[in-house]
C-alpha cells in the first residue's frame, strides 16, 4: 500500500513520541537506573519552581525582541524592494542568504564576533564590551543574530503580499490623490493582513523553539539564565548539565506546546475577525 | 522585456532623493548581511599568529590553508562531512519517494478512512522536534539504535508530513482526464504515478529535493542527542564540538563554519532563482 512507509513513519516517530513524552512526565528517569513512576511529581515541581518560570519568561522576552523588529525590518525591505528599483533582484537574493544556512554554523560565526577578545564587533568599536556574558547584553545579542538571519525570509513573504495588491486599487488611491505614506498605510498594510499574519504566526512558533544558535552562542543558559529559553532549558535538562531529568524535561516539552497551541489558535482568532477583503 | 523607454525612466526615478535614501538603506542591509560570511571566511585564511597579533578586521596576510589542513588532518573533519552527505542522501531519497507515495494515494485513491489519516498528518505538523527529542531518544536507546546511522536517518526517512501536505495539494492540480487516459491505457497505478504524476510534478519535486538537502544538512538537535563520539558527529555536531574543544583557536573555528556554511552557498548559488520564488510558495521548513 502507497501510504504505508508515510503513515507507519508519522505514527512511530511523531504520533508515538508525544505519549512517550507524556508517560515519561510521569517517571523519574535519570537515563542509569529504570524509570520509576512517580505521578504528577515532576509536574508540582516544574510547576512550583522558579526555573520553569523563569525560562518561559525568557522564551517571551526573546519572542518580544526578535517578531516586532524582524517582522518591521521585513517590511521595510519589501517595500523598498517593491519600488522596482535597478539592482532589487540581487538585494532580495542577498538578503535571504543567512535564512538558507545552518543555525548552529551561523552561531558560531556569531560567538567569534562578539568574543570580547578578538573579536570583530569590538574591533570594529575599538571596544572590548562583553556581549554574550553580560547578563543584560547576552539576550539582545542573541536575538539580534535571529534577526539578522530571519529578516530576509520575512521580506519575501511581505513582497509576494505586496506583489498581490491589484494595481487598479493604486491607480484608484492615486487619483484621488493619496500620497505614498497614505497609499502604505490605508491601503498596502491592510491588505498586507494575510501576509502578516502567516509572517507572524510562523515567527513566534519558531522563536519560540529557538535553540540552535542560541546553544552555539551560549551553551550553558547565558550569564544568570539570561538566555535560558525554554528549548536550551529542555536539552540541559534531559541531556546536558550530567542531571538527566528526563521527567522535568518532559513536563517542560508539552508545555510548550501546550503554549504552541495556544498561540495558533490565538492568533487565528485575532486575525479572523480582522482580515477579510473581498477584491472580486 | 523592459523598453528601452521604460528602463530610462526607471533610471531617472533611481536618481530621485528618495530613491537614493531607498538604496542607502538597502546597500547597508546587503553589507550587514553579507559581511559576517566574509570576515568569517578571511578570519579561516588566516595564521594563528596574524589573527593573534593584529586587528580581527585585518586582511590575511599571508593568505593560508593551514586551518582548513588542520581541520581534516587533526580535527578530524572528514568524517562529519561524510556522515553528513550519505545521511542528506538517503533522507532526500527516501523522504521524496516515501512522500510522493503518500500524497498521490491522498489526492487520488479512495479508501475508507482517507479523510482522517490527512487529518492526522496534518496534526502531526503542529508537533515541534523539542517536544519529540527526549521520548526519541527514549525510544532508540531502547531498541539499541542509538549512535547509529539509523537513529541518523530512521525518524526522517519515511516521509515527512510537510512534504506530503504540498505534493498532495499539486497532485490535486493534475486534470483528472490524464489519469483517466493512462489508465485506460491499461497503465497501473504504479505506473501512473511515476510515468505520469511525478513528471508532471518535476517542479514541486525539485523545490522539496532543494528544501530537504538544506534541512539536513543543517540540522542539529537531533544528531547532537542520539550521537556520542566522533563516529557519526555530522558536520554541525563537529562544529559544534570544535568550537568548545578551541575556544579562542578562532582561525581554526572558522575553518569549521566555512565548511558547514559554504556547501549550502554553493548549493544556493547554483538554485537560487528556484530557491527564492519557491520559499514564498512553500513556506519552507
Amino acid at each position: 500500500m502507497l501510504l504505508a512507509p508515510a503513515l507507519a513513519g508519522i505514527v512511530a516517530f511523531l504520533a508515538l513520541p508525544i505519549l512517550v513524552v507524556a508517560w515519561i512526565s510521569l517517571t523519574r528517569w535519570n537515563l542509569l537506573a529504570p524509570p520509576t513512576f512517580v505521578g504528577l511529581d515532576n509536574w508540582v515541581r516544574v510547576l512550583t519552581e522558579p526555573t520553569f518560570g523563569h525560562s518561559m519568561l525568557v522564551t517571551v522576552l526573546f519572542v518580544a525582541m526578535v517578531i516586532p523588529t524582524q517582522t518591521g525590518l521585513g517590511l521595510l525591505m519589501a517595500v523598498l524592494l517593491s519600488r522596482g528599483l535597478p539592482g532589487s533582484a540581487f538585494f532580495r537574493v542577498v538578503y535571504v542568504v543567512p535564512w538558507i544556512c545552518a543555525p548552529l554554523a551561523l552561531g558560531v560565526v556569531w560567538k567569534w564576533i562578539f568574543a570580547p577578545y578578538g573579536g570583530a564587533l569590538n574591533a570594529l568599536l575599538g571596544t572590548s564590551v562583553e556581549w554574550l556574558t553580560s547578563p543584560a547584553l547576552a539576550l539582545p545579542a542573541v536575538a539580534a543574530v535571529s534577526i539578522w538571519s530571519q529578516v530576509g525570509y520575512v521580506t519575501l513573504f511581505f513582497l509576494a503580499g505586496l506583489a498581490a495588491i491589484p494595481g487598479q486599487l493604486l491607480e484608484a488611491a492615486a487619483l484621488d490623490g493619496a500620497g505614498a505614506w497614505q497609499t502604505f498605510w490605508r491601503i498596502k498594510l491592510p491588505l498586507l493582513g494575510p501576509t502578516t499574519f502567516f509572517v507572524l504566526v510562523t515567527g513566534v512558533i519558531a522563536s519560540f523553539q529557538a535553540f540552535d544558535h542560541i546553544y552555539a552562542l551560549t551553551p550553558d543558559g547565558g550569564p544568570q539564565g539570561a538566555t535560558d529559553v525554554i528549548a536550551a532549558r529542555i536539552y540541559l535538562d534531559a541531556f546536558g548539565s550530567g542531571a538527566f531529568d528526563l521527567g522535568r524535561a518532559a513536563v517542560m516539552a508539552l508545555c510548550l506546546f501546550a503554549v504552541l497551541v495556544v498561540v495558533t489558535v490565538l492568533q487565528q482568532r485575532f486575525f479572523a475577525r480582522r482580515v477579510t477583503y473581498d477584491l472580486s | 522585456m523592459t523598453s528601452p523607454d521604460t528602463r530610462g525612466r526607471r533610471r531617472s526615478e533611481a536618481l530621485r532623493p528618495a530613491s537614493l535614501l531607498a538604496y542607502l538603506v538597502l546597500v547597508v542591509g546587503a553589507v550587514l548581511t553579507l559581511a559576517p560570511f566574509l570576515l568569517s571566511f578571511l578570519t579561516a585564511l588566516k595564521t594563528p599568529r596574524q589573527f593573534a597579533s593584529q586587528s580581527p578586521l585585518a586582511w590575511p596576510d599571508p593568505v593560508t590553508g593551514e586551518n582548513f589542513a588542520e581541520l581534516f588532518g587533526g580535527g578530524g573533519f572528514i568524517s562529519p562531512v561524510v556522515v553528513t552527505a550519505q545521511v542528506v542522501v538517503v533522507v532526500v531519497v527516501g523522504q521524496l519517494v516515501f512522500s510522493i507515495m503518500a500524497a498521490y494515494a491522498f489526492a487520488w485513491l479512495r479508501f475508507p478512512g482517507r479523510d482522517g489519516l490527512f487529518w492526522l498528518f496534518l496534526a502531526t505538523l503542529m508537533v515541534p522536534q523539542v517536544v519529540t527529542v527526549v521520548p526519541l531518544y527514549t525510544m532508540f536507546s531502547a531498541v539499541g539504535l542509538s549512535n547509529t546511522f539509523w537513529a541518523l536517518v530512521l525518524p526522517f526517512v519515511l516521509g515527512s508530513p510537510y512534504a506530503v501536505f504540498l505534493l498532495r495539494e499539486y497532485f490535486r492540480g493534475i486534470p483528472a482526464d490524464l489519469l483517466d487516459a493512462a489508465r485506460i491505457d491499461g497503465a497501473g497505478t504504479w505506473t501512473i504515478l511515476w510515468r505520469v504524476v511525478v513528471p508532471l510534478a518535476r517542479p514541486i519535486v525539485a523545490t522539496l529535493g532543494i528544501i530537504t538537502v538544506v534541512t539536513h544538512w543543517n540540522t542539529f538537535l537531533w544528531p547532537l542527542i542520539i550521537t556520542t563520539g566522533p563516529t557519526w558527529q555530522t558536520v554541525t555536531v563537529a562544529t559544534a564540538a570544535l568550537q568548545s574543544q578551541y575556544d579562542s583557536n578562532w582561525t581554526l573555528v572558522m575553518a569549521a563554519t566555512t565548511v558547514a556554511i559554504a556547501p549550502l552557498l554553493v548549493v544556493f548559488a547554483v538554485f537560487q532563482r528556484h530557491i527564492v520564488s519557491s520559499i514564498s510558495l512553500t513556506g519552507f521548513r
